[in-house]
């Protein structure tokens, strides 16, 4: 019996898993076989990228996200539209998992390849996993540019957010903030998503390191999952404990802060990542001082600026791009 | 073992499932007075006001989950329910409905859910494990369809008494979620224990073939329960909104599993036909003190789950072997089924 309901739940896991590749534009997925063997659909692809490339038309660049959820991912496809709309000769498409998932990633890539994809502008999903698949596309002669996340393989170049030196920004703000309050010393908080994003967990480093020589003491750093209401919980403890600042590393967390700030009425000062409409209601209603924006759309545009340069051979300049943030508060978020 | 010390056993032990209550309850307070002197803060009168409130929706979905087990099925929709409910429920504010409309709308969407779980499981013999898993996915999926696959922005001043009824209102100094939670407990105790569908649930969990033999309506009973399950998760749902004062996607992410372990460590059987909801009470507030308590006590998340997890093996443990009199004697199999149920 157990094992009757095990492998029903394995069989189910398969059928889902290969249906997890979807695009913006779904015939392009569905001509492609997606249990297509990497080498075959690799050789073919550089055929195909060959054939159109002699044939002078549009450039085939396909953008591919962790999942297709997060409003990041479409700031970067607005983005990257913009630049094709401007370049006028870009086949441009958007190909994503339904969740972030390394094996619906690789499956991504398999079929960018083997539609014929020139270029690929990729957010990898973590460093290592979907090394394999990009070196067959690299190998086909498909050039890559990362953006937002990069994988370990060396690409043309990488457009992210430098998240380090984006959490000293938050870090350097709010200790600026609790200065003009007159506070040189106390207890910060830190709410995180999980220990293992990189992107989180960098700019908890950065943070960290705008108060390092300072009166402040940094809290043991909990995790919230990026949930707001989790996150909600975690800043009310902290705020119970007396601390002075609580810094949120992603949307949920600053969200769970700002809520925990507005509820407990006094004067701490919430620092967080990530702009929505929320959190720009948080900063407008005074409960937190800032959110460090990033600029996905940046990412995007440049991403395929980048590209076209790669493909037509001209320079693409330095292999790191720093997109940057920008700091949001009351003043400067109207 | 001699007779005075079994028959001190009986009369404490006399109420099924109360051995593990009482053993996990002394539990609680040697963990209290350890937090308290720990970190004094625990124990301020804020904190305890913030404690209660965090182990509330765990309460409410492990009432839930109890229900479910009860039966001998497990419901693994909760999650995607609570996530469901705070998305349909804000969806519908920050187009304008009025908050209680929206409140009672998403309750039924919520109850649908409910239903469709009892019938599958039932009506259609499905295995609970798959049936659940089927509508937690479902559930998920409409939870993120509602707004077009974005959080949605926020529910705006017009909610402000949604908020505050649900999450950060207080009567008599306790919040209001607290609140609903003691209500919505009285309510389910006095179903579960003192009427003819409570009894029916205890008698399908313990032998479903005796059960049907007696005439006692399977499908209607196993679908009460389930409908609990997700009129608890709809709650949950709505405190989470009100809590962000958004709708997330994400909200209730792997609360299922929550609510199995406050059951659990509150002396519910996943076998079916034990447990009763004081103990959940208890399961609710270990695991709410221990997310609270660890982090005044300054230690890492990464302890917090693995002390959570070895309590939920521990707890059932410690059952076992103060009910067999025995440790691993009469009982050997049983205390592995357990074990196993205990860890899945």
């Amino acid at each position: 019996m157990k094992r009757k309901v095990l492998a029903a739940v394995f069989a189910m896991g398969l059928i889902a898993s290969m249906a997890g590749c979807s695009s913006g534009q779904k015939e392009a997925v569905s001509k492609v076989q997606t249990t297509a063997a990497v080498t075959e659909a690799a050789s073919t692809a550089a055929e195909t990228a060959k054939e159109e490339a002699s044939g002078g038309g549009a450039y085939k660049i396909y953008l591919i996200t962790m999942d297709q959820m997060d409003q990041h991912w479409v700031n970067v496809d607005a983005g990257a539209q913009k630049a094709v709309k401007e370049l006028g000769n870009v086949d441009y498409k958007w190909l994503a998992p339904d969740v972030k998932d390394d094996a619906k990633q690789i499956e991504c890539i398999n079929n960018a390849v083997a539609g014929g994809a020139q270029a690929i502008l990729l957010a990898a999903n973590g460093p290592d996993a979907v090394t394999a698949s990009l070196q067959e596309a690299m190998d086909a002669g498909v050039k890559v540019v990362y953006v937002d996340s990069a994988a370990s393989l060396p690409a043309i170049q990488t457009l992210a957010t430098d998240n380090k030196a984006a959490g000293k920004t938050a870090g350097e703000e709010m200790i600026k903030a609790l200065k003009e309050n007159g506070i040189e010393s106390g207890k910060i908080g830190i709410v995180n998503v999980n220990a293992a994003t990189a992107s989180t967990v960098a700019r908890e480093e950065g943070f960290r390191s705008a108060f390092e020589g300072s009166q402040f003491e940094i809290l043991e750093t909990q995790y919230g999952e990026g949930d707001a209401a989790k996150s909600k919980d975690i800043a009310a403890n902290y705020i119970t404990q007396g601390c002075v600042g609580i810094f949120g590393a992603n949307e949920g967390s600053t969200v769970g802060t700002g809520n925990a700030i507005q509820e407990a009425g006094e004067t701490v000062i919430g620092v967080g990542f990530d702009k929505s409409d929320m959190i720009l209601q948080l900063i407008k209603d005074g409960n937190l001082l800032a959110t460090m924006a990033q600029n996905p759309d940046v990412m995007g545009y440049e991403g395929i600026k980048i590209a076209v340069n790669a493909l037509e051979g001209k320079d693409t300049g330095a292999e790191n791009f720093d997109t940057g943030v920008s700091v949001l508060t009351k003043e400067t978020s109207n | 073992m001699n007779s005075k010390r079994q028959s001190w056993f009986k009369r404490l032990f006399a109420v099924r499932g109360m051995g593990q209550v009482v053993t996990v309850g002394v539990g609680l307070i040697v963990m209290c007075v350890v937090f308290g002197i720990i970190n004094p803060t625990f124990f301020s009168g804020k904190n305890v006001a913030n404690l209660l409130r965090q182990i509330a929706p765990i309460l409410l979905i492990g009432i839930g989950q109890s229900y479910v087990l009860i039966t001998g099925n497990i419901d693994l929709s909760i999650g995607s329910v609570v996530g469901m409910s705070c998305m349909i429920s804000a969806t519908m504010m920050t187009k304008g409905l009025n908050p209680w409309t929206a409140v009672l709308l998403t309750l039924m969407c919520c109850l649908i859910v409910g239903a469709v779980n009892g019938l599958l499981v039932a009506k259609c013999k499905l295995p609970p494990f798959i049936a659940t898993l089927g509508t937690m996915t479902i559930a998920r999926g409409v939870a993120q369809i509602v707004n077009n696959n974005y959080n949605t922005d926020a529910i705006g001043d017009g909610a402000k008494g949604f908020r505050d009824f649900f999450y950060y209102g207080k009567v008599a100094g306790v919040y209001n979620t607290v609140i609903i939670a003691i209500v919505l407990w009285l309510v389910f105790n006095f179903l579960l224990s003192k009427t003819r569908t409570g009894r029916h649930i205890y008698a399908i969990g313990s032998n479903i073939e005796a059960s049907k033999l007696s005439g006692v309506n399977i499908v209607a009973t196993t679908t009460k329960a389930y409908l609990v399950s997700s009129v608890s998760s709809c709650v949950v749902g709505l405190v989470i909104c009100a809590t962000s004062g958004m709708g997330t996607m994400d909200a209730g992410n792997a609360y299922e599993m929550y609510a199995v372990a406050a059951s659990v460590i509150g002396g519910v059987s996943t076998l079916g036909g034990q447990g009763i909801l004081i103990g959940t009470v208890i399961g609710a507030s270990i695991w709410g003190v221990l997310q609270n308590g660890l982090q005044f006590a300054g230690a890492p998340v990464a302890i917090r789950n693995i002390v959570i997890g070895a309590i939920v093996v521990i707890s059932v443990l410690i059952d076992v072997i103060v009910r067999s009199g025995k440790f691993g004697k009469k009982n050997k199999v049983e205390n592995q089924v357990l074990d196993q149920e205990a860890l899945s």
